[in-house]
Protein backbone atom coordinates (compact mmCIF):
# COMPACT_ATOMS: atom_id res chain seq x y z
CA UNK A 1 0.00 0.00 0.00
CA UNK A 2 2.68 2.24 0.69
CA UNK A 3 3.94 2.78 -2.63
CA UNK A 4 0.68 3.16 -3.96
CA UNK A 5 -0.10 5.68 -1.12
CA UNK A 6 2.45 7.79 -2.67
CA UNK A 7 1.45 7.04 -5.99
CA UNK A 8 -2.32 8.17 -5.16
CA UNK A 9 -0.99 11.54 -3.39
CA UNK A 10 0.84 12.32 -6.64
CA UNK A 11 -2.59 11.73 -8.53
CA UNK A 12 -4.31 14.26 -5.41
CA UNK A 13 -1.68 17.04 -6.28
CA UNK A 14 -2.43 16.55 -10.21
CA UNK A 15 -5.94 16.73 -9.96
CA UNK A 16 -6.87 19.12 -7.74
CA UNK A 17 -5.23 22.06 -9.45
CA UNK A 18 -8.35 23.10 -10.93
CA UNK A 19 -10.62 25.85 -9.74
CA UNK A 20 -14.50 25.48 -8.74
CA UNK A 21 -16.25 27.75 -11.20
CA UNK A 22 -19.55 29.28 -11.08
CA UNK A 23 -21.79 28.86 -14.11
CA UNK A 24 -21.33 32.14 -15.96
CA UNK A 25 -23.17 31.80 -18.73
CA UNK A 26 -26.58 32.33 -16.93
CA UNK A 27 -25.23 35.56 -14.95
CA UNK A 28 -25.64 37.41 -18.39
CA UNK A 29 -29.28 37.65 -17.74
CA UNK A 30 -29.18 38.12 -14.27
CA UNK A 31 -29.62 42.25 -13.90
CA UNK A 32 -27.06 44.54 -12.24
CA UNK A 33 -27.25 44.07 -8.29
CA UNK A 34 -29.50 40.90 -8.63
CA UNK A 35 -26.32 37.55 -8.80
CA UNK A 36 -27.58 35.37 -6.07
CA UNK A 37 -24.79 35.26 -2.94
CA UNK A 38 -22.75 38.10 -4.71
CA UNK A 39 -24.43 41.55 -5.09
CA UNK A 40 -24.04 43.45 -1.94
CA UNK A 41 -21.61 41.32 -0.75
CA UNK A 42 -18.72 40.87 -2.76
CA UNK A 43 -18.93 42.94 -5.71
CA UNK A 44 -18.39 46.72 -6.57
CA UNK A 45 -21.54 48.69 -7.76
CA UNK A 46 -21.33 52.10 -8.85
CA UNK A 47 -19.95 54.30 -11.71
CA UNK A 48 -16.47 53.85 -13.96
CA UNK A 49 -14.79 56.45 -13.02
CA UNK A 50 -12.45 56.34 -15.65
CA UNK A 51 -11.82 53.72 -18.35
CA UNK A 52 -8.28 53.12 -19.96
CA UNK A 53 -8.21 51.42 -23.43
CA UNK A 54 -4.69 51.05 -23.71
CA UNK A 55 -4.32 49.45 -20.50
CA UNK A 56 -7.45 47.66 -20.84
CA UNK A 57 -8.21 48.89 -17.56
CA UNK A 58 -11.37 50.79 -15.50
CA UNK A 59 -11.02 52.59 -12.60
CA UNK A 60 -14.19 52.07 -10.47
CA UNK A 61 -14.45 52.75 -6.79
CA UNK A 62 -11.06 54.15 -6.28
CA UNK A 63 -9.93 51.49 -7.57
CA UNK A 64 -8.33 50.20 -10.75
CA UNK A 65 -9.40 46.95 -12.45
CA UNK A 66 -8.16 44.90 -15.04
CA UNK A 67 -10.26 43.71 -17.80
CA UNK A 68 -8.66 40.70 -18.89
CA UNK A 69 -9.27 38.09 -21.73
CA UNK A 70 -11.58 36.07 -18.88
CA UNK A 71 -13.05 39.24 -18.22
CA UNK A 72 -16.96 38.63 -19.37
CA UNK A 73 -18.88 41.68 -19.95
CA UNK A 74 -22.88 42.05 -20.54
CA UNK A 75 -24.89 44.64 -21.25
CA UNK A 76 -27.88 44.95 -18.66
CA UNK A 77 -30.78 45.93 -20.58
CA UNK A 78 -33.17 44.45 -18.56
CA UNK A 79 -34.81 47.69 -17.27
CA UNK A 80 -35.86 48.48 -20.91
CA UNK A 81 -37.24 44.90 -21.07
CA UNK A 82 -34.94 43.97 -24.03
CA UNK A 83 -32.74 40.97 -24.42
CA UNK A 84 -28.96 41.25 -22.57
CA UNK A 85 -25.93 41.19 -24.68
CA UNK A 86 -23.02 40.24 -24.40
CA UNK A 87 -20.66 43.69 -24.54
CA UNK A 88 -16.87 44.59 -25.16
CA UNK A 89 -14.77 46.99 -23.57
CA UNK A 90 -16.08 49.80 -25.88
CA UNK A 91 -18.95 49.61 -23.54
CA UNK A 92 -17.35 50.45 -20.65
CA UNK A 93 -17.50 54.31 -20.51
CA UNK A 94 -17.27 56.98 -17.33
CA UNK A 95 -19.80 57.34 -16.29
CA UNK A 96 -21.21 53.93 -16.83
CA UNK A 97 -22.75 52.19 -14.11
CA UNK A 98 -21.42 48.88 -13.69
CA UNK A 99 -21.44 45.92 -11.16
CA UNK A 100 -18.18 44.37 -11.21
CA UNK A 101 -17.17 40.71 -9.61
CA UNK A 102 -13.51 40.32 -9.21
CA UNK A 103 -11.36 37.57 -10.06
CA UNK A 104 -10.16 37.66 -6.25
CA UNK A 105 -12.40 39.35 -3.96
CA UNK A 106 -9.80 40.62 -1.73
CA UNK A 107 -7.65 41.77 -4.29
CA UNK A 108 -10.10 43.49 -6.25
CA UNK A 109 -7.11 43.40 -9.34
CA UNK A 110 -8.91 41.68 -12.37
CA UNK A 111 -12.72 40.90 -13.44
CA UNK A 112 -14.00 38.16 -13.41
CA UNK A 113 -17.34 39.87 -14.89
CA UNK A 114 -18.73 43.22 -15.70
CA UNK A 115 -22.61 44.20 -16.06
CA UNK A 116 -22.86 47.37 -17.96
CA UNK A 117 -25.96 49.13 -17.95
CA UNK A 118 -26.92 49.68 -21.43
CA UNK A 119 -29.81 52.26 -21.57
CA UNK A 120 -27.68 55.21 -20.18
CA UNK A 121 -26.64 56.80 -22.97
CA UNK A 122 -30.36 56.94 -24.46
CA UNK B 1 -89.14 12.36 24.13
CA UNK B 2 -89.99 14.05 26.97
CA UNK B 3 -89.40 11.04 29.16
CA UNK B 4 -86.45 10.28 27.18
CA UNK B 5 -84.82 13.57 27.90
CA UNK B 6 -85.01 14.95 31.60
CA UNK B 7 -83.30 17.13 34.08
CA UNK B 8 -81.88 14.69 35.11
CA UNK B 9 -79.37 14.90 32.59
CA UNK B 10 -79.84 11.45 30.97
CA UNK B 11 -80.86 10.58 27.54
CA UNK B 12 -81.85 7.08 27.21
CA UNK B 13 -79.42 6.26 29.60
CA UNK B 14 -76.68 8.42 27.52
CA UNK B 15 -74.99 10.90 30.23
CA UNK B 16 -75.61 14.07 29.20
CA UNK B 17 -72.15 15.65 30.53
CA UNK B 18 -70.56 12.22 28.51
CA UNK B 19 -71.81 13.30 25.29
CA UNK B 20 -71.42 16.74 25.39
CA UNK B 21 -67.77 16.58 26.41
CA UNK B 22 -67.56 13.71 23.34
CA UNK B 23 -68.80 16.36 20.79
CA UNK B 24 -66.17 19.15 22.49
CA UNK B 25 -63.52 16.53 22.00
CA UNK B 26 -64.72 15.93 18.55
CA UNK B 27 -64.96 19.97 18.09
CA UNK B 28 -61.90 20.57 19.50
CA UNK B 29 -60.00 17.94 17.53
CA UNK B 30 -61.77 19.41 14.22
CA UNK B 31 -60.52 22.51 15.00
CA UNK B 32 -57.02 21.71 15.96
CA UNK B 33 -54.42 22.81 13.57
CA UNK B 34 -51.24 20.47 12.90
CA UNK B 35 -48.62 21.08 15.24
CA UNK B 36 -46.14 23.83 14.28
CA UNK B 37 -43.86 23.52 12.20
CA UNK B 38 -39.85 23.87 13.48
CA UNK B 39 -38.41 26.97 11.54
CA UNK B 40 -36.09 24.10 9.33
CA UNK B 41 -39.33 22.18 8.65
CA UNK B 42 -41.52 25.09 7.71
CA UNK B 43 -38.57 26.21 5.29
CA UNK B 44 -38.56 23.00 3.98
CA UNK B 45 -41.99 22.56 3.32
CA UNK B 46 -42.11 25.71 1.81
CA UNK B 47 -39.36 24.88 -0.65
CA UNK B 48 -40.75 21.41 -1.20
CA UNK B 49 -43.89 24.17 -2.37
CA UNK B 50 -42.04 26.12 -4.50
CA UNK B 51 -40.25 23.07 -5.70
CA UNK B 52 -43.24 21.31 -7.04
CA UNK B 53 -45.34 24.54 -7.75
CA UNK B 54 -43.63 27.52 -8.84
CA UNK B 55 -43.35 28.41 -12.51
CA UNK B 56 -41.63 31.60 -11.62
CA UNK B 57 -43.64 33.22 -14.63
CA UNK B 58 -42.19 31.11 -17.01
CA UNK B 59 -43.30 28.94 -19.54
CA UNK B 60 -44.76 26.28 -16.76
CA UNK B 61 -41.92 24.07 -16.14
CA UNK B 62 -41.21 24.04 -12.31
CA UNK B 63 -38.34 22.50 -10.78
CA UNK B 64 -40.65 19.13 -10.47
CA UNK B 65 -40.92 19.12 -13.91
CA UNK B 66 -37.30 17.77 -14.68
CA UNK B 67 -36.28 16.38 -10.57
CA UNK B 68 -39.58 13.92 -10.61
CA UNK B 69 -40.00 13.01 -6.61
CA UNK B 70 -41.42 9.28 -7.65
CA UNK B 71 -38.41 9.74 -10.17
CA UNK B 72 -35.68 9.93 -7.80
CA UNK B 73 -35.05 13.29 -8.63
CA UNK B 74 -34.51 12.94 -12.14
CA UNK B 75 -36.18 11.34 -15.34
CA UNK B 76 -35.36 8.25 -16.97
CA UNK B 77 -36.40 7.87 -21.01
CA UNK B 78 -39.15 5.11 -19.68
CA UNK B 79 -40.56 7.75 -17.50
CA UNK B 80 -40.70 10.37 -19.99
CA UNK B 81 -42.28 7.89 -22.53
CA UNK B 82 -45.39 8.11 -20.19
CA UNK B 83 -45.73 11.59 -19.52
CA UNK B 84 -49.19 13.44 -21.57
CA UNK B 85 -48.11 15.59 -24.83
CA UNK B 86 -48.66 18.43 -22.92
CA UNK B 87 -46.63 18.24 -19.91
CA UNK B 88 -43.85 21.45 -19.81
CA UNK B 89 -41.13 18.77 -20.16
CA UNK B 90 -42.37 19.26 -24.01
CA UNK B 91 -42.68 22.89 -24.21
CA UNK B 92 -40.23 22.88 -27.30
CA UNK B 93 -42.43 20.64 -28.84
CA UNK B 94 -45.91 22.47 -28.13
CA UNK B 95 -44.26 26.32 -28.15
CA UNK B 96 -43.04 27.48 -31.48
CA UNK B 97 -41.17 30.33 -29.60
CA UNK B 98 -39.13 27.34 -27.70
CA UNK B 99 -38.60 25.04 -30.71
CA UNK B 100 -34.79 25.19 -29.99
CA UNK B 101 -34.86 25.48 -26.31
CA UNK B 102 -34.62 21.48 -26.40
CA UNK B 103 -33.56 18.68 -28.83
CA UNK B 104 -37.00 16.76 -28.67
CA UNK B 105 -35.24 13.10 -30.72
CA UNK B 106 -32.94 12.99 -27.97
CA UNK B 107 -35.16 14.08 -24.82
CA UNK B 108 -37.72 11.46 -25.54
CA UNK B 109 -35.13 8.90 -26.42
CA UNK B 110 -32.36 9.59 -24.31
CA UNK B 111 -33.75 11.70 -21.71
CA UNK B 112 -30.96 14.88 -22.56
CA UNK B 113 -31.72 18.24 -21.66
CA UNK B 114 -30.34 21.27 -23.66
CA UNK B 115 -27.67 23.67 -21.59
CA UNK B 116 -26.00 26.33 -23.00
CA UNK B 117 -22.72 26.71 -20.66
CA UNK B 118 -20.81 27.95 -22.55
CA UNK B 119 -22.70 30.93 -23.41
CA UNK B 120 -26.28 32.75 -25.10
CA UNK B 121 -24.30 33.88 -28.05
CA UNK B 122 -24.74 31.24 -30.66
CA UNK B 123 -27.72 29.22 -29.55
CA UNK B 124 -27.72 27.02 -32.96
CA UNK B 125 -24.65 25.65 -32.54
CA UNK B 126 -23.40 26.16 -28.71
CA UNK B 127 -25.17 23.87 -26.74
CA UNK B 128 -24.61 20.52 -24.73
CA UNK B 129 -26.85 17.60 -24.55
CA UNK B 130 -26.88 16.17 -20.51
CA UNK B 131 -29.08 14.01 -18.28
CA UNK B 132 -30.82 15.02 -15.55
CA UNK B 133 -28.77 14.73 -12.14
CA UNK B 134 -30.82 13.63 -9.30
CA UNK B 135 -30.64 16.03 -6.34
CA UNK B 136 -30.32 13.38 -3.84
CA UNK B 137 -27.90 13.38 -0.92
CA UNK B 138 -26.64 16.77 -1.63
CA UNK B 139 -25.43 17.43 1.61
CA UNK B 140 -22.72 14.68 0.60
CA UNK B 141 -21.67 15.58 -2.37
CA UNK B 142 -21.72 19.77 -3.29
CA UNK B 143 -18.88 20.94 -1.10
CA UNK B 144 -15.35 21.03 -2.03
CA UNK B 145 -12.62 22.14 -1.23
CA UNK B 146 -12.58 24.81 -3.89
CA UNK B 147 -16.08 25.79 -3.33
CA UNK B 148 -19.86 24.38 -4.03
CA UNK B 149 -19.68 22.00 -7.44
CA UNK B 150 -22.80 21.74 -8.30
CA UNK B 151 -24.84 20.75 -11.79
CA UNK B 152 -22.81 17.65 -14.07
CA UNK B 153 -19.72 19.97 -14.22
CA UNK B 154 -19.52 21.16 -10.97
CA UNK B 155 -20.29 25.06 -12.25
CA UNK B 156 -24.01 24.57 -12.77
CA UNK B 157 -25.17 27.71 -10.60
CA UNK B 158 -24.81 31.75 -11.50
CA UNK B 159 -23.97 34.29 -8.88
CA UNK B 160 -21.60 32.79 -6.07
CA UNK B 161 -21.90 29.03 -7.75
CA UNK B 162 -23.67 27.67 -4.48
CA UNK B 163 -26.47 24.85 -4.71
CA UNK B 164 -29.14 28.07 -3.30
CA UNK B 165 -27.83 29.93 -6.52
CA UNK B 166 -28.74 27.27 -8.46
CA UNK B 167 -31.83 27.96 -9.11
CA UNK B 168 -31.56 31.26 -10.35
CA UNK B 169 -29.68 29.66 -13.11
CA UNK B 170 -32.33 27.24 -14.03
CA UNK B 171 -35.23 29.49 -14.70
CA UNK B 172 -32.86 31.48 -16.67
CA UNK B 173 -31.91 28.22 -18.78
CA UNK B 174 -35.00 26.00 -18.50
CA UNK B 175 -38.28 28.09 -17.47
CA UNK B 176 -38.19 30.93 -20.24
CA UNK B 177 -41.39 31.84 -22.43
CA UNK B 178 -38.95 32.70 -25.31
CA UNK B 179 -35.24 32.92 -25.83
CA UNK B 180 -34.82 36.77 -25.08
CA UNK B 181 -34.51 35.31 -21.10
CA UNK B 182 -35.62 38.84 -20.23
CA UNK B 183 -36.17 38.92 -16.36
CA UNK B 184 -39.72 39.78 -15.82
CA UNK B 185 -40.75 39.24 -18.81
CA UNK B 186 -39.98 36.12 -19.68
CA UNK B 187 -39.44 34.29 -16.28
CA UNK B 188 -39.25 36.24 -13.03
CA UNK B 189 -36.20 35.67 -10.77
CA UNK B 190 -36.01 33.39 -7.34
CA UNK B 191 -36.49 35.99 -4.00
CA UNK B 192 -33.76 35.45 -1.73
CA UNK B 193 -36.11 33.99 0.44
CA UNK B 194 -37.33 31.18 -2.18
CA UNK B 195 -33.87 30.70 -3.08
CA UNK B 196 -33.28 29.84 0.94
CA UNK B 197 -36.63 27.75 1.07
CA UNK B 198 -35.00 26.07 -2.27
CA UNK B 199 -32.15 25.23 -1.07
CA UNK B 200 -33.20 23.61 2.49
CA UNK B 201 -35.73 21.28 0.46
CA UNK B 202 -33.08 20.12 -1.91
CA UNK B 203 -30.79 19.54 1.04
CA UNK B 204 -33.21 17.43 3.16
CA UNK B 205 -33.60 15.08 0.20
CA UNK B 206 -31.92 11.16 0.63
CA UNK B 207 -29.03 10.40 2.81
CA UNK B 208 -27.47 13.15 4.73
CA UNK B 209 -24.36 11.33 5.97
CA UNK B 210 -22.12 8.62 3.53
CA UNK B 211 -21.96 5.53 4.50
CA UNK B 212 -19.24 3.73 6.58
CA UNK B 213 -17.70 0.58 4.49
CA UNK B 214 -16.93 -1.95 4.64
CA UNK B 215 -20.67 -3.23 4.96
CA UNK B 216 -21.72 -7.12 6.23
CA UNK B 217 -23.10 -7.99 3.24
CA UNK B 218 -24.98 -11.30 2.99
CA UNK B 219 -24.82 -12.02 -0.45
CA UNK B 220 -21.33 -13.45 -1.59
CA UNK B 221 -21.31 -11.50 -4.88
CA UNK B 222 -22.01 -8.25 -3.99
CA UNK B 223 -19.57 -8.82 -0.82
CA UNK B 224 -17.02 -10.02 -3.73
CA UNK B 225 -18.31 -6.50 -5.17
CA UNK B 226 -17.77 -4.45 -2.22
CA UNK B 227 -14.25 -6.07 -1.62
CA UNK B 228 -13.26 -5.28 -5.20
CA UNK B 229 -14.75 -1.09 -4.70
CA UNK B 230 -12.55 -0.73 -1.89
CA UNK B 231 -9.27 -2.57 -2.94
CA UNK B 232 -7.12 0.28 -4.26
CA UNK B 233 -5.23 -2.51 -6.74
CA UNK B 234 -8.08 -3.82 -8.04
CA UNK B 235 -11.48 -2.20 -8.27
CA UNK B 236 -9.75 1.38 -7.14
CA UNK B 237 -13.64 2.85 -6.62
CA UNK B 238 -12.80 4.20 -3.62
CA UNK B 239 -10.28 6.65 -4.10
CA UNK B 240 -12.73 8.69 -6.23
CA UNK B 241 -15.98 7.55 -4.65
CA UNK B 242 -15.06 7.29 -1.00
CA UNK B 243 -17.41 4.85 0.67
CA UNK B 244 -19.81 4.93 -2.51
CA UNK B 245 -20.39 8.73 -2.15
CA UNK B 246 -19.30 11.64 -4.34
CA UNK B 247 -16.29 12.47 -2.42
CA UNK B 248 -12.77 12.15 -2.99
CA UNK B 249 -10.78 9.48 -0.49
CA UNK B 250 -9.39 11.58 2.13
CA UNK B 251 -6.56 9.70 2.36
CA UNK B 252 -5.91 10.57 -0.85
CA UNK B 253 -7.06 13.79 -1.45
CA UNK B 254 -6.91 15.59 2.23
CA UNK B 255 -9.48 15.58 4.56
CA UNK B 256 -11.40 18.90 3.04
CA UNK B 257 -10.94 17.70 -0.66
CA UNK B 258 -14.59 16.81 -0.97
CA UNK B 259 -16.25 16.80 -4.09
CA UNK B 260 -13.68 16.34 -7.25
CA UNK B 261 -13.49 16.75 -10.76
CA UNK B 262 -12.16 14.51 -13.32
CA UNK B 263 -11.99 14.07 -17.01
CA UNK B 264 -12.82 10.40 -17.03
CA UNK B 265 -12.75 10.40 -20.73
CA UNK B 266 -16.75 10.01 -21.24
CA UNK B 267 -17.04 12.37 -24.32
CA UNK B 268 -14.28 9.27 -26.00
CA UNK B 269 -17.10 6.67 -25.66
CA UNK B 270 -16.87 5.20 -29.47
CA UNK B 271 -20.78 4.81 -30.25
CA UNK B 272 -22.36 7.36 -28.11
CA UNK B 273 -26.01 6.84 -28.29
CA UNK B 274 -27.23 9.99 -29.03
CA UNK B 275 -24.79 10.60 -32.08
CA UNK B 276 -26.19 7.51 -34.02
CA UNK B 277 -29.68 9.26 -34.20
CA UNK B 278 -27.77 11.66 -36.30
CA UNK B 279 -29.25 14.88 -34.17
CA UNK B 280 -26.46 17.14 -33.79
CA UNK B 281 -24.85 16.81 -30.36
CA UNK B 282 -21.68 18.76 -30.14
CA UNK B 283 -18.96 18.27 -27.64
CA UNK B 284 -19.07 18.78 -24.17
CA UNK B 285 -15.98 20.34 -22.61
CA UNK B 286 -17.46 20.36 -18.81
CA UNK B 287 -16.12 22.24 -16.12
CA UNK B 288 -15.52 26.23 -17.27
CA UNK B 289 -15.50 28.31 -20.38
CA UNK B 290 -13.65 26.96 -22.47
CA UNK B 291 -14.03 23.63 -20.83
CA UNK B 292 -11.37 21.79 -19.13
CA UNK B 293 -12.60 18.40 -20.33
CA UNK B 294 -13.52 17.67 -16.25
CA UNK B 295 -17.11 16.72 -14.59
CA UNK B 296 -17.82 16.11 -10.91
CA UNK B 297 -18.30 13.03 -9.00
CA UNK B 298 -21.97 11.30 -8.52
CA UNK B 299 -22.60 9.77 -5.59
CA UNK B 300 -22.49 6.08 -6.57
CA UNK B 301 -24.97 4.82 -3.32
CA UNK B 302 -27.98 6.42 -5.11
CA UNK B 303 -26.25 5.25 -9.10
CA UNK B 304 -27.99 1.68 -9.68
CA UNK B 305 -31.71 3.17 -9.58
CA UNK B 306 -31.03 6.63 -11.34
CA UNK B 307 -29.77 5.72 -14.68
CA UNK B 308 -28.73 6.24 -17.59
CA UNK B 309 -25.32 7.09 -16.27
CA UNK B 310 -22.96 9.77 -17.06
CA UNK B 311 -23.51 13.71 -18.11
CA UNK B 312 -24.72 12.26 -21.41
CA UNK B 313 -26.69 9.11 -20.55
CA UNK B 314 -24.44 7.48 -22.34
CA UNK B 315 -24.57 4.29 -20.40
CA UNK B 316 -27.55 2.50 -19.75
CA UNK B 317 -27.26 0.22 -16.69
CA UNK B 318 -25.62 -0.05 -13.80
CA UNK B 319 -23.03 -2.90 -15.34
CA UNK B 320 -22.14 -0.78 -18.70
CA UNK B 321 -21.58 1.72 -16.47
CA UNK B 322 -18.98 -0.60 -13.99
CA UNK B 323 -17.78 -1.97 -16.99
CA UNK B 324 -16.99 1.95 -18.59
CA UNK B 325 -14.04 1.68 -16.48
CA UNK B 326 -12.44 -1.08 -17.94
CA UNK B 327 -12.10 0.32 -21.40
CA UNK B 328 -10.29 2.49 -22.97
CA UNK B 329 -12.15 5.78 -22.92
CA UNK B 330 -11.43 5.64 -19.25
CA UNK B 331 -7.82 4.26 -19.28
CA UNK B 332 -6.71 6.50 -21.80
CA UNK B 333 -8.32 9.70 -20.09
CA UNK B 334 -6.46 11.93 -17.93
CA UNK B 335 -8.06 10.10 -15.29
CA UNK B 336 -7.44 6.78 -16.40
CA UNK B 337 -3.74 7.85 -16.63
CA UNK B 338 -3.15 9.19 -13.92
CA UNK B 339 -4.77 6.07 -11.92
CA UNK B 340 -1.66 4.39 -14.13
CA UNK B 341 0.74 6.41 -12.55
CA UNK B 342 -0.14 6.40 -9.02
CA UNK B 343 -0.98 2.54 -8.86
CA UNK B 344 0.56 0.69 -12.16
CA UNK B 345 -1.91 0.15 -13.76
CA UNK B 346 -5.69 1.34 -14.99
CA UNK B 347 -8.60 -1.03 -13.98
CA UNK B 348 -9.14 -3.99 -16.12
CA UNK B 349 -12.04 -6.06 -14.22
CA UNK B 350 -13.17 -9.24 -15.76
CA UNK B 351 -16.52 -9.81 -16.57
CA UNK B 352 -17.32 -11.50 -13.26
CA UNK B 353 -15.93 -8.83 -11.30
CA UNK B 354 -17.50 -5.78 -13.07
CA UNK B 355 -21.08 -7.84 -11.88
CA UNK B 356 -19.83 -7.83 -8.46
CA UNK B 357 -19.09 -4.30 -8.53
CA UNK B 358 -22.35 -3.58 -10.09
CA UNK B 359 -24.37 -6.19 -7.49
CA UNK B 360 -22.84 -4.63 -4.64
CA UNK B 361 -23.76 -0.91 -6.09
CA UNK B 362 -27.40 -2.77 -6.34
CA UNK B 363 -26.92 -3.57 -2.69
CA UNK B 364 -26.50 -0.42 -1.48
CA UNK B 365 -28.62 1.06 -3.72
CA UNK B 366 -31.29 -0.74 -2.56
CA UNK B 367 -30.36 -0.47 1.19
CA UNK B 368 -30.59 3.32 0.19
CA UNK B 369 -34.40 2.56 -0.83
CA UNK B 370 -35.67 0.49 1.90
CA UNK B 371 -34.05 3.89 4.38
CA UNK B 372 -36.01 6.16 2.48
CA UNK B 373 -39.27 4.25 2.19
CA UNK B 374 -39.32 3.26 5.79
CA UNK B 375 -38.68 6.88 6.49
CA UNK B 376 -41.87 7.57 4.07
CA UNK B 377 -44.30 5.06 5.75
CA UNK B 378 -43.27 6.55 9.25
CA UNK B 379 -43.97 9.69 7.94
CA UNK B 380 -46.92 9.29 6.54
CA UNK B 381 -48.16 7.25 9.96
CA UNK B 382 -48.10 10.92 11.28
CA UNK B 383 -50.00 12.29 8.51
CA UNK B 384 -53.83 12.87 7.79
CA UNK B 385 -55.38 10.27 5.01
CA UNK B 386 -54.59 12.90 1.73
CA UNK B 387 -51.16 13.51 2.41
CA UNK B 388 -50.55 10.03 4.05
CA UNK B 389 -51.83 8.74 0.31
CA UNK B 390 -48.99 10.95 -1.91
CA UNK B 391 -46.28 9.74 0.91
CA UNK B 392 -47.45 6.29 0.86
CA UNK B 393 -46.99 6.56 -3.11
CA UNK B 394 -43.60 8.21 -2.57
CA UNK B 395 -42.61 5.23 -0.25
CA UNK B 396 -44.15 2.55 -2.57
CA UNK B 397 -41.92 3.68 -5.51
CA UNK B 398 -38.49 3.34 -3.48
CA UNK B 399 -39.90 0.13 -2.71
CA UNK B 400 -40.53 -0.65 -6.58
CA UNK B 401 -36.75 0.80 -6.71
CA UNK B 402 -35.35 -1.80 -4.57
CA UNK B 403 -37.56 -4.52 -6.11
CA UNK B 404 -36.31 -3.71 -9.35
CA UNK B 405 -32.53 -3.09 -8.62
CA UNK B 406 -32.49 -6.10 -6.23
CA UNK B 407 -34.45 -8.28 -8.85
CA UNK B 408 -32.62 -6.88 -12.53
CA UNK B 409 -29.48 -9.16 -11.38
CA UNK B 410 -31.24 -11.76 -9.41
CA UNK B 411 -29.65 -10.78 -5.71
CA UNK B 412 -30.92 -10.98 -2.48
CA UNK B 413 -34.73 -13.03 -3.28
CA UNK B 414 -35.85 -13.30 -0.16
CA UNK B 415 -35.25 -10.10 0.26
CA UNK B 416 -37.33 -8.98 -2.58
CA UNK B 417 -39.92 -11.50 -1.86
CA UNK B 418 -40.35 -9.40 1.63
CA UNK B 419 -40.43 -6.36 -0.56
CA UNK B 420 -42.86 -7.71 -2.93
CA UNK B 421 -45.14 -7.93 0.60
CA UNK B 422 -44.60 -4.40 1.36
CA UNK B 423 -45.54 -2.90 -1.71
CA UNK B 424 -48.30 -4.93 -1.32
CA UNK B 425 -49.36 -3.80 2.28
CA UNK B 426 -48.28 -0.11 0.67
CA UNK B 427 -50.73 -0.34 -1.47
CA UNK B 428 -53.79 -1.35 1.21
CA UNK B 429 -52.57 1.01 3.31
CA UNK B 430 -53.12 3.85 0.98
CA UNK B 431 -56.90 2.80 0.20
CA UNK B 432 -57.72 2.17 3.95
CA UNK B 433 -59.76 4.23 6.01
CA UNK B 434 -59.74 2.80 9.17
CA UNK B 435 -56.25 0.24 8.79
CA UNK B 436 -53.78 2.34 7.51
CA UNK B 437 -51.48 2.77 10.58
CA UNK B 438 -51.77 -0.74 10.79
CA UNK B 439 -50.79 -1.73 7.59
CA UNK B 440 -47.84 1.08 7.34
CA UNK B 441 -46.40 -0.90 10.32
CA UNK B 442 -46.56 -3.62 8.93
CA UNK B 443 -45.08 -2.87 5.71
CA UNK B 444 -42.53 -1.43 7.77
CA UNK B 445 -41.68 -4.98 9.47
CA UNK B 446 -41.58 -5.98 5.75
CA UNK B 447 -39.02 -3.53 5.09
CA UNK B 448 -37.16 -4.45 7.71
CA UNK B 449 -37.37 -7.91 7.13
CA UNK B 450 -35.71 -7.26 3.25
CA UNK B 451 -33.25 -4.91 4.99
CA UNK B 452 -31.86 -8.37 7.24
CA UNK B 453 -31.88 -10.16 4.01
CA UNK B 454 -29.21 -7.79 2.53
CA UNK B 455 -26.66 -6.96 5.57
CA UNK B 456 -26.52 -8.20 8.66
CA UNK B 457 -27.43 -6.11 11.83
CA UNK B 458 -25.10 -4.62 13.76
Amino acid sequence: MEPRSIGFAVLAALLWSAPAHAQKATEQFIPIGQSPGLSGEYTYLGAIEAADIVARSITAGGRSVQVTERTRIWLDRSGAKQPNLVGSFDDLRAGHRVEIKYEDEARRERADWIKVQADQDQ
Amino acid sequence: MAKALSWSGRIRGVDIAALAGGFLCIFALAACEEPPLDPRAALIAKGREIFFNETFAGNGRTCGTCHRAEENFTLSPAFIATLPPDDPLFVAETNPELATLENPVLLRRFGLILENLDGFDDLENVFTQRGIPHTLALPTSVDSAQGPRTGWSGDGAPGDGSLRSFATGAVIQHFPKTLNRVPDVDFRLPSDDELDALEAFQLSLGRQDDLTLPMPLKDVVAARGQAIFLDNALGKCNACHFNAGANGNPAIFGADAGNLNFNTGVEDLPDQPADLTGERVPPDDGLGTPGDGTFNTPPAVEAADTGPFFHNNSVETIEGAVAFYNGDAFNNSPAGQLITGATGSGINLDATQTEEVAAFLRAINALENIRGSVALLEESAAQKHGPARATLALAGAETDDAIAVLAGAELSLEAVAHLRQARRLIDKAARSWFFRKRLTREAIEQQQMARAEIVEES
